[in-house]
């Protein structure tokens, strides 16, 4: 069976989870004998490259592996509002002449962002047989503000759109571009076969907001097991070190986690790790907020700056606690596999796909999503309790394993593709 | 010149003698001056003459004056410095008083003998007579109470004797009738050929006065001359509308230089909407690709540097253009150098930017000392091309069959010339042969060219097999029979290539010439061959860079379609892009069947 993956970047270029599972899952894929997968991988102006590396051609050969490609598309080109790319001929011809040349049974997207909706519409002009899945990793689709589902104006969840309510979100767009904006995705999306969702409540938002519930499934991302564990922390009495790890965005919720620490008993033994990047990409009063809370927090909160994924069983090795402090939904925060894969608790909000993923007094402990002063009496809770640590690291459970998932999602191509065959033969 | 001729009384034996003397006359000698008589005076039916008149100095006999009639005249020396000297005063005294239908004739006849010998010197004293002599019309005013109007805004010179116009004219019922007339008195009517369009600043500004009439008021034109015509400035442009006005405009100077000339014709016919229709297949071609005609023409062989001594009978002869990137020659010739395969060809750059003749001679001497790989450098004088440069290459080459490559193209192993000579050889009615090209990341630049019109246009494009997938891809590494490949690497055989007229020049800045040569060979009855065993990398667009520009491109992808598309339809047909070739479409011969085992 031929499986072409397709998604909005390469890791080799851009570290990011939902890329790097892409490209987990090809390799995964390439390992078996069922599959030839040839992985599609967006490049553009935004990453790494100015322009497109050859002319007449999008496509260019990752890395020498027969069976990885880049796809160059102008990030300029891409139509943010409907989510697909304003150049035509990214699809009517190129996209056309891959898909030909490749004849994939099964296409399964990873990511349509900077390459376009279109896409799908044109998969099924040009492959009619072609099975198309589609795994959704945040809200984009639905909601114009990034995919977060939280309201601009008051930083509240939201759990609908409506032509309305965005409108009320982004009051310079009407609402009649806003129903227009969902007609076009939804037309795009009625090409798909099947949706994966990696957490349950990211499925139930989709099918409140239209996707008809047979077409759309539960299935959590698949892991490899890595190289090594992280051995359990040192000689400490106490569970004193908690970790955070990611894009030290608004969204991912630093300043709720900064504002907790500052809450924290001064007699109360805690220290913060930071491990993440792109502070400087944030809004600018964020930055300084974000730099005064830390700035009074010198001895409390370490910044360590970017990591490496390889470097994650030492980093884990010198903590007791991950925290996942986000303030919007999430789907399935990678990094929660990754604090149970090396058997850290989690300490995240009562919300979306942490609240799902993480059990409550379990594997980990749930506070107040956006609440500092929860936070801060979860934490003064778990840095001084050696017998809650313990009895919730041995509440984990190893994440779902790539081989299942392998397995899971082949059951599910060889059905969609004999049900297409049938649909189209009948 | 046979005395008999002279006695026809026809107007255009006459001329011919006249025309005739003056040939020999002007070869004769150089500086020219002329005589006119009143035949009248003399009693002669003719009552005008034009001669020259013909000195030797060397002979000490005095000048001689030859006349229309043939007959001869000796002058002492003294007297005609003086009439040579006093062209003008002869003009004025004994020409100008005659009537104007004579002094039109007359004209007519001096502008004539530009046809003969050409020369600056000439061409300015006709100019000047023409000035004294011709009748002048009123000069056009483009006012509200002039409802006829005429403008010239460019006469460009796609060589000496050809030009395109361009301007617009405003008149009663649209019909008015434009002559131009150049510095030396050549006429040439526009109102039948030339271009006529919307202009609508034009219509605008008439409409603006209430006296819009004519619609199209644009025109353009390409028209050639008899005689060339050197002046730049001087021409005039007449208008003659149906109600009985005449007038007259001077026009701008002329625009030479090449460049200028050419993206300004290309910007006219792109000017309004795509390139394409009557004004692109009557003007913008025969315009173009005589300018095309001229800068190759111009691109003559200055030297042939030869480095070590060449073979004198090779198997294949390799030319490669070389144009301002001369850095790739080092890569080249250190991997040409490492392949036994070479002892068998001969290897020939040819050097399209003259400017760097001294670099490139440094280069050669250096790298041949190195490399001790023999071969020459042809020395352009001007630029010719690619398709120029490689016809220049290719001249001056001994083999049987010719390999063209591109200067950034660098072999991924040895073995591929002998692996393309072998399957050139054992294929029955083979025409290009193209290996796979790679990028720099193994990906596919070449594995055959096809055609497809995109989204429904007219107009066919090149496009390329497989372009961007990696070089392993199953269907890229099947050998098939293609409609075209690329001129980057084409082995071909020479007496084949010379047949069809090799690659053709009419293209503006490259591109397409090696889908024509490919085309060229299909109609030959010949079949264009892909060899994906054959790799070697392509590093595109870094030496000639292709027309990426609008308009020529879409020049030349016009031009392309309105001389092939019919070929093209025919081999299209049945050619699949998009999947391997049948296994049944293999070479005809069982010795290459056996190579493609291997």
């Amino acid at each position: 069976m031929r499986v072409l993956y397709v998604s909005h970047n390469h890791p080799t270029l851009h570290p990011g989870g939902a890329e790097a599972y892409a490209l987990e899952l090809y390799e995964a894929m390439r390992d078996t004998t069922d599959v030839e997968p040839v992985l599609l991988a967006r490049i553009g102006s935004n990453v790494a490259r100015q322009r497109v590396a050859h002319a007449g051609t999008p496509f260019s050969a990752v890395n020498g592996d027969p069976g990885q490609y880049f796809v160059f598309t102008e990030t300029d080109h891409f139509d943010f509002f409907t989510l697909t790319s304003r150049d035509k001929t990214l699809y009517s011809q190129h996209l056309a002449n891959f898909l030909l040349a490749h004849r994939p049974d099964v296409v399964h997207i990873q990511h349509t962002h900077f390459i376009g909706l279109d896409l799908l519409s044109q998969i099924r002009r040009v492959l009619p047989d072609a099975a198309i899945v589609y795994t959704l990793h945040e809200f984009l689709p639905i909601c114009h503000r990034d995919g977060q589902m939280v309201r601009t104006f008051n930083s509240e969840l939201c759990d609908e759109a409506s032509p309305r309510r965005c409108h009320e979100c982004f009051p310079e767009i009407s609402e009649q571009s806003f129903f227009l904006r969902q007609r076009f995705v939804q037309a795009q999306f009625d090409n798909v076969d099947r949706f994966v969702a990696p957490s349950a409540q990211l499925m139930e938002k989709y099918v409140k907001w239209g996707i008809d519930p047979d077409r759309i499934e539960v299935e959590e991302y698949g892991r490899q097991p890595p190289a090594a564990r992280a051995p359990a922390p040192g000689q400490t009495k106490v569970p004193t070190n908690i970790g955070f790890f990611g894009q030290l965005s608004y969204f991912k919720g630093g300043k709720v986690m900064l504002e907790a620490m500052a809450r924290l008993p001064e007699n109360t033994k805690a220290h913060l790790w930071l491990h993440g990047a792109n502070l400087e990409l944030q809004p600018e009063d964020f930055q300084s907020e974000f730099a005064a809370l830390s700035g009074s927090l010198a001895d409390r909160v370490t910044f360590c700056g970017p990591y490496r994924h390889s470097e994650l069983p030492k980093l884990m090795g010198d903590l007791h606690w991950v925290v996942v402090p986000s303030i919007w939904w999430e789907n399935s925060p990678l990094v929660i596999q990754e604090a149970f894969l090396h058997r850290r608790p989690v300490i995240c909000s009562d919300v979306g796909g942490m609240a799902e993923k993480v059990r409550d007094g379990v594997d980990g402990l749930h506070f107040r999503v956006g609440d500092s002063h929860s936070l801060a009496k979860t934490l003064e809770t778990a840095v001084t309790s050696p017998r809650l640590w313990r009895s919730l690291r041995e509440g984990i459970r190893e994440p779902h394993s790539m081989d299942t998932h392998v397995a899971h999602l082949l059951a599910t191509y060889e059905q969609l593709v004999d049900q297409r065959k049938g649909a189209l033969h009948a | 010149m046979p005395e008999a001729a002279v006695q026809k009384k026809t107007k255009t034996a006459k001329r011919r003698t006249v025309d005739q003397t003056v040939r020999r006359a002007a070869r004769l000698a150089p500086d020219v001056a002329l005589l006119v008589r009143d035949g009248r005076r003399n009693g002669r039916a003719r009552p005008v003459e034009v001669a020259r008149i013909v000195d030797d100095p060397t002979s000490g006999a005095g000048p001689e004056l030859t006349l229309g009639s043939g007959r001869k005249l000796k002058i002492p020396r003294e007297r005609w410095q003086e009439v040579r000297g006093d062209l003008k005063a002869l003009v004025r005294e004994e020409i100008a008083p005659l009537d104007a239908e004579v002094r039109e004739s007359l004209l007519e006849e001096l502008a004539a003998t530009m046809e003969s010998s050409p020369s600056f010197e000439l061409s300015t004293s006709l100019h000047w007579v023409r000035e004294v002599l011709r009748e002048r019309l009123p000069l056009c005013a483009v006012s509200e109470s002039h409802p006829a109007g005429l403008a010239v805004e460019a006469i460009l010179a796609v060589d000496e004797s050809s030009f395109w116009i361009s301007g617009w004219l405003h008149d009663e019922d649209g019909r008015g009738e434009v002559t131009v007339v150049s510095p030396e008195g050549a006429r040439h009517a526009l109102t039948e050929i030339a271009h006529r369009y919307d202009r609508p600043d034009v219509r605008q500004f008439y409409s603006g006065l209430g006296i819009e009439r004519t619609r199209e008021h644009g025109f353009t034109a390409y028209f050639s001359l008899e005689a060339p015509s050197l002046l730049s400035s001087g021409w005039v442009a007449e208008l003659q509308t149906t109600d009985g006005v005449q007038l007259e405009i001077q026009c701008p100077g002329v625009i030479r230089e090449t460049e200028v000339v050419r993206s300004t014709i290309l910007g006219e016919l792109g000017g309004q909407g795509p390139v394409g229709g009557p004004l692109a297949a009557e003007h913008g071609r025969p315009a173009l690709t005589r300018l095309q005609q001229r800068i190759v023409g111009e691109a003559r062989i200055d030297s042939v540097d030869e480095y070590g001594r060449t073979p004198r009978n090779p198997e294949v002869s390799i030319v490669v253009p070389l144009y301002k990137r001369l850095d790739f020659i080092e890569h080249q010739l250190l991997q040409l150098s490492r392949d036994p395969d070479l002892a068998e060809a001969e290897l020939i750059y040819v050097l399209d930017s003259s400017e760097q003749t001294e670099e490139l001679a440094q280069l050669a001497r250096q790298l041949f000392g190195l490399y001790e790989l023999p071969f020459r450098v042809v020395n352009l004088s001007s630029g010719a091309g690619f398709a120029g440069a490689n016809n220049q290459g290719i001249e001056i080459s001994r083999g049987p069959r010719l390999l063209l490559l591109n200067s950034d193209v660098v072999p991924d192993r040895p073995g591929w010339l002998g692996a393309l000579r072998e399957f050139h050889e054992a294929t029955a009615d083979i025409g290009a042969l193209g290996p796979k090209l790679l990028y720099e990341d193994d990906s596919i630049q070449h594995a055959g060219l096809y055609f497809h019109r995109a989204g429904g246009a007219e107009v066919w494009e090149n496009a390329h097999c497989f372009k961007g997938l990696h070089r392993t891809f199953p269907a890229a590494n099947v050998v098939r029979p293609m409609p075209a490949v690329t001129a980057a690497c084409m082995m071909v055989d020479r007496d084949l290539y010379d047949r069809v007229g090799g690659l053709p020049l009419h293209y503006v800045q490259g591109d397409y010439e090696d889908s024509e040569l490919c085309l060229r060979l299909a109609e030959e009855g010949k079949q264009n061959w892909y060899l994906p065993e054959v790799e070697l990398y392509h590093l595109e667009g870094q030496s000639y860079v292709p027309g990426v520009r609008r308009i020529p491109s879409e020049y030349n992808q016009w031009l392309h379609t309105s001389l092939w598309g019919e070929r093209i339809e025919e081999l299209m047909s049945g050619f699949d892009a998009h999947a391997a070739a049948d296994p049944t479409d293999r070479p005809a011969t069982e010795e290459a069947r056996e190579l493609e085992r291997t």
